[in-house]
């Protein structure tokens, strides 16, 4: 499946020539989980990724949908 | 170890030896107890009564980095209880170095004086008379103490606002640029400094009298392992240098909890035009400074200094709080409006979260139209100038909204909300509700948890228990004189008791595991409820305003379900 990805934080420079604007376009297998996703993105868990989802966080294990776009940002607190 | 008592009814100034029940404090733990000691809780908190105490942190003036938080603390003519603002820049450090343990400002001068207080790089202080500086702005008071005082030089001022006393007026201190632009926003303190006559405190930056630490061996030991910890934290060592605060604006929109158009909506239109991000790209474009170090002893420099199209100086630091209340409430997608809002409100010495909601409560009653940035640059301005509707305004958001019978007014005791709904992030709704402060970004904020996945910010389960655990955990770091951006990165057991050996080390003692951070906090905290059951708070206080539990909002178009008797329970320790 295709999903949409925009990445917020500093996790947009690990991707040259990201363009916050359209973020980017990534093929993943049906059935991928939210850490396959960061796996296949090669975001590590060190980054304190975050997966949001219609305005829901994600978990771990939970699965990606064709075409639903996914916003990753970092961990961070209050502020 | 030394408190400086200014009296400015008889001027005249007494050191005295810091008393054995204030021993170990500093900060906010200081200016509560002590404000909980010795101001009249009913008293009038513009009036001689009060009493206006300035207190570093235990460990600012150590070599402990990111120690530069200055508390302030009073009676607030905001809530009518308790209050301390605490602020970064330059005043703790200077205030640390000479081993000032608190400056406690007693009296009232006489209607129409005006006054500095000079503290002089041996430690003596002064009152001098200020009638120069009459009606001045923060900026300018700043630049011409340093002409006068030399570089090394630290202020804290109020700008008309505080001299006009007006409950949402701020007291600025100097950054280490020599600019205004650090606030102790909340609460109004700056009304209380302007009501005792005082325009500004004038500190020698070099001195060299800092207290003595106990133990100097196993006190660098401890340093050097909190500085490890901080140093690893992909907060405070990355996206605070590269993005600042600001970094919060794409989750909290992407959560559906940024609180827009006056609280309508959980999520502002365009909010990717003034995200961290965007920020950040705009100010290196344009050839400001994203990573700027804007206080004394900064080792995260999560600062920024944003310039116009041209390149010249429009604020520092433009953060988080402010881009939501300049920005979301009153619907402005536009960060060179914001920024402008940002500067007036250092300058004329307002808070900008409390100005921000304010002027949103008007746009909501129909005054001007949401997205308006003339009409808030303008409205703004009214509150420097004095005029009779800058006055309502300058008053707050509880007063705006009296003024045009208007209910949708998000504060508590007071004082606004900040950049988190309660309908979204429950847990923000707890510490908002039954914070000593009012409603309060950074006395327990759950935000982390939720991006941690600790919790679910729709779930009710957990958040009183995870904002009593960070209400108690910022009550005794705020004693401390340490930054938030570092705090955050010590809040699990190992890196408290790690934090904990830098205190040990300071006193020379052993703490027992549960004195930090509970023992602390809880004694803070206890002190603060005590001093607003006595001016008049009940447990009725201690709830969020109506429509949060009858408005949902969208997206999620959920609404505040935490109980009342939940809430009478976050402080049952």
């Amino acid at each position: 499946m295709k999903v949409r990805v925009r990445l917020f934080g500093t996790l947009g420079e690990r991707f040259p020539g990201y363009r916050p604007t359209q973020g980017v376009e990534v093929e993943i297998p049906d059935r991928a989980t939210v850490k396959d996703l960061l796996t296949h993105l090669g975001i590590p868990e060190s980054q304190r990724p975050t997966v949001i989802v219609e305005g829901r966080i994600l978990k771990a294990d939970d699965r990606m949908q064709d075409g639903v776009p996914v916003s990753i940002m970092q961990t961070i607190s209050g502020g | 170890m030394k408190l400086i008592r200014v009296n400015m009814s008889d001027k005249t100034i007494r050191v005295e030896d810091v008393p054995q029940e204030y021993a170990g404090l500093g900060g906010r733990g200081l200016t509560s107890i002590m404000v909980n000691a010795e101001v009249p809780p009913r008293c009038d908190p513009l009036g001689p009564e009060n009493k206006l105490i300035f207190a570093p942190g235990f460990l600012s003036g150590t070599t402990l980095p990111n120690t530069s938080r200055l508390s302030i603390g009073a009676k607030s003519p905001l809530t009518g209880g308790i209050k301390e603002s605490n602020v970064g820049g330059t005043m703790a450090a200077a205030l640390g170095r000479l081993g000032i343990t608190a400056i406690v400002v007693e009296g009232q001068a006489a209607e129409g004086e005006l006054f500095a207080l000079r503290i002089d790089d041996r430690g003596k202080a002064s009152l001098i008379p200020a009638q120069e500086y009459n009606g001045m702005r923060t900026y300018k008071v700043v630049e011409e103490v340093l002409e006068a005082y030399g570089e090394t030089t630290s202020v804290v001022c109020i700008g008309p606002a505080g001299e006009y006393r007006l409950a949402i007026a701020s007291i600025q201190c100097s950054d280490m640029d020599g600019h205004a632009s650090r606030a102790a926003g909340r609460g109004g303190l700056g009304a209380v400094m302007g009501a005792k006559g005082l325009k500004a405190i004038i500190v020698d930056r070099r001195g060299k009298s800092a207290d003595p630490v106990a133990d100097p061996e196993a006190f660098k030991e401890a340093v050097k392992a909190v500085v490890k910890i901080v140093k690893a934290d992909h907060m405070s060592a990355e996206v605070m240098p590269k993005l600042g605060t600001a970094a919060l604006v794409a989750p909290v929109n992407s959560m559906g909890a940024f609180p827009s158009y006056n609280a309508r909506k959980g999520t502002l239109d365009g909010w990717e035009e003034i995200c961290g991000e965007r920020m950040a790209e705009m100010i290196k474009e344009r050839g400001g400074n994203p990573t700027h170090r804007g206080c004394d002893q900064c080792a995260i420099h999560c600062s920024n200094v944003f310039v116009d199209k041209d390149g010249n100086y429009v604020t520092s630091a433009l953060e988080y709080e402010t881009i939501w209340a300049m920005g979301g409430m009153t619907g402005i997608a536009d960060l060179d409006t914001i920024a402008r809002l940002d500067n007036l409100c250092d300058d004329i010495g307002i808070d900008t979260m409390s100005t921000g909601v304010a002027v949103a409560v008007a746009m909501d009653a129909g005054y001007r139209a949401f997205g308006d940035g003339k009409a808030a640059i303008e409205m703004v301005e009214e509150i420097g100038q004095g005029t009779e509707f800058g006055r309502i305004l300058g008053s707050g958001p509880a007063a705006v909204g009296r003024h045009f019978n208007h209910d949708r007014v998000p504060v508590v005791k007071g004082q606004s909300v900040a950049a988190y709904d309660p309908r979204a992030m429950l847990g923000l709704g707890v510490t908002f509700a039954t914070s000593p402060m009012g409603a309060d970004h950074t006395a327990g904020n759950l935000v982390g948890a939720y991006l941690e996945q600790m919790l679910d910010p729709l779930n009710p389960e957990g958040q009183v228990e995870t904002s009593r655990f960070l209400q108690i955990a910022m009550a005794a770091f705020d004693t401390m004189g340490q930054c938030f951006m570092a705090n955050v990165a010590l809040l699990s057991p190992e890196s408290l008791a790690a934090f904990g050996k830098v205190v040990e080390a300071k006193l020379g003692i052993q703490l027992e595991p549960e004195e930090f951070p509970f023992g602390l906090g809880t004694r803070v905290l206890k002190a603060e409820r005590e001093f607003n059951r006595k001016a008049g708070f009940t447990q009725e206080d201690d709830r969020l305003p109506k429509f949060y539990y009858e408005e949902p909002l969208p997206p999620h178009n959920t609404v505040f379900v935490i109980s009342n008797e939940e809430l009478d329970g976050v402080f049952d320790f």
